[in-house]
């Protein structure tokens, strides 16, 4: 229960930090404490290979890839300048809607008639070495459902990160290709020129 | 249980929050992770309730799916606004009319 | 439903051969006119023939009787609701198509020698056979809604012929307004057949005529419809005022057309929807009233026309309302008789006036005649017999049948259009001699200069007196000397006790059992010869003896200066239908065109197209193009999905 309701508001300041943070770095570093709160919750429902997996792959990749974005945005441009508001009566109704929303959900949630159980469960709670086989949440377990029930929808996630990776590849990645050149080129010359403007003011 | 839910519900909405109110469009992208990872703790919760794996499973398979839509969401960023003068997504007004 | 069939069923050829003879004709002349060039008009003269020889071969089974029905029918085809088409050919119908076939036939030569030299001739006889075939299924139909067919396409026929010189304005004017008339007649008899579809389920005239006693509240309505399309048709008050412009058609078709065939179609209907009449003496009287009215009023207008053939076409009116007013009170023998002998003596006065016209040049005026005895003896004599019988002078065709029609309405119980035939026919009597008198007796005005005769020197130059004068030739003249005959001893059909015709007509119609004729016969006939002498004697006191040419004109300038004003312009019927019915409807069309138009239909369009694109931006406001908007709509979208399941869709219970 401690161990809950810490981690629950370590998870939800960390969340408002991230959405309210005045720089992107800031966010990023707010998000990574929320991951790792994260991940401690999971090893609190015993789903240790989550726990390890969501270090792993949200915190070391995403995240990573969040600040190289940042980096590259951040050359030849002022930093994160933002333009004119374009909604600047927006917060309000947004919030409102999102409060309601928020209360309509946990209305729904809390008081639905509990739902069955789709599969049969899992003998007894983790009560051995992590690695082993038919202990809930270990890795065995998991490696096992991933490899046997639920073959098909890890084929297809699969599938959907070759298709990702190819779509990064057609969107962002010709910068080996002569356009790429030149526009690294006009680039360069552009912020030469921005650079002697903003010098003579 | 109640308390995940709820937990669960009230991270998912301060993602859209974040979503609705900046105009960075990174911080938009890290809000929709935050919506992602509070599904996530509701699959991983109901795992534990009823001792089934797939929940775990699900979970797993979620945050495949979101580090590819993320590289994709933060590719189309980049090639967006390599050359903008803000980065600010009410200057990308060209669906406008 | 039992069909009642009039006439005995069979197989006709010789029917078919009448109906559709002129038919061919037209089809021939129409579509192979530059072939046969002048040979249309023989084609045309013997397919008229063609057809008067099988209709009169057809007599026998047109008279035969049995079992209660009479002549031959002729079943041709269903249609829908009822409709039957068939082909009647009993008395009364023999009737009709012998003069139509026999006076037609004369015609049709005749025009050959009239039309020669017109750029159109073998359209003239394209129609003409068109104008007999359509006549044709008129009388022979065997059904109201065939006759209503043959009727509108006597209607096409008339306008196609009266308009035949379309490059004259004034005759396509008078085609417009005879057609339009006409166009209230048919929708009347459109009416009445609605009404007996209605009622009977059927139009045909068995099944109709069996039906009348038990019509009840509906009887009268037919009959007035039925004869405001037989007044439309036969010139009746107040739908006469298409005839006397109709003349301006060529002189043939004024003979056939609008003298003895076509207008006499109205006396034919009411002759034929005798059993309806019988049943209402409320339609009687006003059919009776109509035809003597029309009968007074066509003679005193005869009395004020300059024009030959306007003459001749208010005579033609008045001569119709003999004919309708004796059918109109009953006396159907008469009535149709008085149509046998009209045919003749009226066909042989239009034949006539065409000869004159035609050796004139076109000269149509009788202020410019006079003195053409010398000149055209044939048009002389044969006129003279149409004259005389048209007055009914004893002896001659008239006066049998109109004294027979006078008569009538006396036995049925009419004295006062007893009176009116009477007087009418004194007043025919003194129109018709001085038609006669100045046109023939005294000497020639034609080469007087025009204000001496009282016209304007530019007007009434239309029928150009640039072409020579010439003689008819025998093609012209040899029908008038034939048409002279019938005029003149056909009456003798009608003589003795039972006569000739009346056993004939006795085959139709039944004879009514109780009349009261407060008057005899002789009685009848000696008042009318009273008023026909007076009649003779004025007009032979203003018109004949010997005057010369210039003291005639400046008697005839003088008369028509001061002819009063309700005679010039025929009793004003011309200027109230202009104003009632013309220029309302001329200020419907202005309004519609002017305000309907652009306002009312293009301002509909114009507005659907606004409120569109209006909608169009409105929604339009919604693509900002922000992608903050855009999520904030997706998530309330969202709150109302959820809002639905929590309330509707039993996320909560």
């Amino acid at each position: 229960m401690i161990a809950f309701a810490s981690l629950s508001i370590v998870l939800v300041a960390s969340a408002l930090w991230t959405i309210a943070a005045r720089k992107p770095v800031y966010s990023v570093v707010a998000l990574l404490v929320h991951f790792a709160a994260l991940a401690g919750l999971y090893l609190t429902l015993g789903a240790e290979f989550l726990a390890v997996i969501q270090i792993i792959v949200y915190s070391g990749a995403i995240l990573m890839l969040f600040l190289f974005v940042i980096a590259l945005l951040s050359s030849g441009v002022a930093p994160f300048s933002v333009g004119p508001d374009r909604m600047p009566k927006a917060a309000l109704p947004a919030t409102v809607i999102a409060v309601i929303g928020l209360g309509l959900l946990l209305a729904g949630l809390l008081h639905a008639p509990p739902p069955s159980p789709a599969a049969p469960a899992v003998a007894g709670v983790a009560a051995g070495p992590v690695g082993a086989p038919g202990v809930f949440g270990s890795v065995a377990e998991i490696g096992r459902a991933l490899f046997t029930t639920y073959l098909l929808p890890f084929e297809i996630t699969a599938f959907i990160l070759v298709v990702a990776i190819v779509g990064v590849l057609a969107l962002a990645g010709d910068a080996g290709t002569a356009r790429g050149t030149l526009r690294r080129a006009e680039r360069v010359r552009r912020a030469a020129r921005e650079a002697i403007m903003r010098g003579g003011e | 249980m109640t308390q995940y839910v709820a937990l669960s519900a009230v991270l998912f909405f301060i993602g859209v929050v974040g979503v609705m109110l900046r105009r960075n469009p990174l911080v938009m992208l890290m809000s929709i992770e935050l919506m992602w990872n509070a599904a996530n703790i509701l699959f991983v919760a109901f795992a534990r309730t009823w001792l089934n794996d797939a929940g775990q499973v699900f979970a797993f398979l979620v945050i495949t799916v979101a580090a590819a839509e993320a590289a994709i969401g933060l590719a189309i960023v980049v090639v967006v606004f390599r050359d903008a003068r803000h980065v600010d997504v009410d200057e990308a007004r060209i669906l406008k009319g | 439903m039992i069909r009642h069939v009039m006439g005995i069923e069979g197989t006709y050829p010789l029917l078919l051969v009448v109906w559709l003879a002129p038919l061919v004709g037209a089809i021939c002349c129409g579509f192979a006119g530059p072939v046969l060039k002048r040979g249309a008009g023989w084609l045309a003269s013997a397919s008229v023939g063609v057809t008067f020889v099988a209709a009169l071969l057809s007599w026998a089974d047109a008279t035969a009787v049995r079992d209660g029905a009479v002549g031959a029918h002729q079943a041709l085809f269903a249609w829908t609701h009822g409709i039957r088409f068939g082909l009647l050919l009993d008395p009364l119908a023999l009737v009709w198509v012998l003069v139509i076939t026999g006076v037609g036939f004369l015609i049709h030569l005749y025009s050959i020698g009239y039309m020669a030299g017109d750029r159109l001739f073998a359209r003239f006889f394209a129609y003409m056979n068109l104008f007999v075939f359509a006549m044709l299924t008129l009388v022979l139909s065997d059904d109201f809604v065939g006759l209503l067919i043959g009727w509108g396409l006597v209607g096409l026929a008339s306008y196609l012929l009266i308009g035949f010189w379309f490059e004259r304005p004034s005759a396509v004017a008078a085609a417009r307004k005879a057609f339009v008339i006409n166009v209230v007649g048919d929708v009347a008899i459109m009416l009445a057949i609605f009404i007996m579809i209605a009622r009977i389920g059927s139009a045909g005239f068995g099944d109709v005529f069996a039906a009348a006693p038990s019509l009840g509240n509906a009887l009268f309505p037919i009959c007035i419809f039925l004869f405001i399309g037989a007044a439309a048709k036969s010139a009746q008050v107040p739908l006469h005022t298409w005839l006397p412009d109709a003349m301006e058609g060529p002189t043939p078709v004024s003979a056939l057309i609008h003298a003895a065939t076509m207008v006499t179609a109205g006396v034919y209907l009411v002759a034929r929807c005798a059993p309806l009449w019988n049943a209402s003496s409320d339609a009687q009287l006003l059919v009776g009233t109509v035809g003597g009215l029309t009968a007074l009023l066509g003679a005193i207008l005869g009395t004020s026309q300059w024009d030959i053939k306007r003459i001749l076409a208010y005579s033609t009116m008045s001569q119709i309302g003999y004919m309708i007013m004796g059918v109109g009170v009953g006396a159907y023998a008469a009535g149709v008789a008085h149509f046998l002998m009209h045919a003749f003596f009226k066909a042989l006065l239009f034949l006539g006036a065409g000869i004159v016209i035609h050796t004139l040049a076109g000269e149509q005026d009788i202020r410019r005649m006079g003195g053409l005895r010398q000149r055209m003896p044939l048009a002389f004599w044969g006129m003279l017999a149409g004259v005389l019988a048209i007055c009914g002078i004893p002896g001659f065709s008239g006066f049998f049948s109109k004294d027979a029609v006078i008569q009538g309405a006396l036995d049925h119980g009419h004295p006062w259009l007893y009176g009116t035939g009477i007087v009418a026919a004194g007043i025919t009597a003194y129109y018709m001699f001085r038609m006669f008198l100045v046109a023939f007796a005294g000497e020639f005005r034609g080469s007087l200069p025009p204000a001496r005769l009282g016209f304007h020197p530019e007007v009434h130059a239309v029928h150009g007196h640039d072409e020579a004068e010439h003689p008819p030739a025998w093609i012209m003249g040899a029908p008038v000397a034939l048409l002279t005959i019938p005029s003149v001893a056909a009456g003798w059909i009608m003589a003795g006790r039972p006569s000739p015709w009346e056993r004939l007509m006795s085959l139709q119609f039944a004879v009514p059992a109780h009349l009261h004729a407060p008057l005899p016969e002789a009685a009848t006939s000696a008042l009318v010869l009273v008023m026909v002498a007076a009649g003779i004697g004025i007009a032979w006191v203003r018109y004949g003896g010997h005057r010369s040419a210039e003291e005639a004109a400046d008697r005839l300038r003088a008369e028509a200066a001061g002819m009063p004003a309700i005679l010039r312009t025929a009793f004003y019927f011309d200027v109230a239908i202009d104003a009632l019915i013309v220029r309302p409807a001329q200020a419907l069309g202005t309004f519609a065109a002017r305000v309907l138009e652009p306002h009312v239909v293009d301002g509909t369009v114009r507005e659907v197209v606004h409120v569109t694109r209006w909608f169009g931006d409105a929604v339009r406001s919604f693509q900002t193009g922000l992608v903050r908007a855009y999520v904030v709509v997706v998530v309330a979208g969202v709150a109302c999905v959820l809002l639905y399941y929590v309330l509707v869709g039993g996320m909560t219970r």
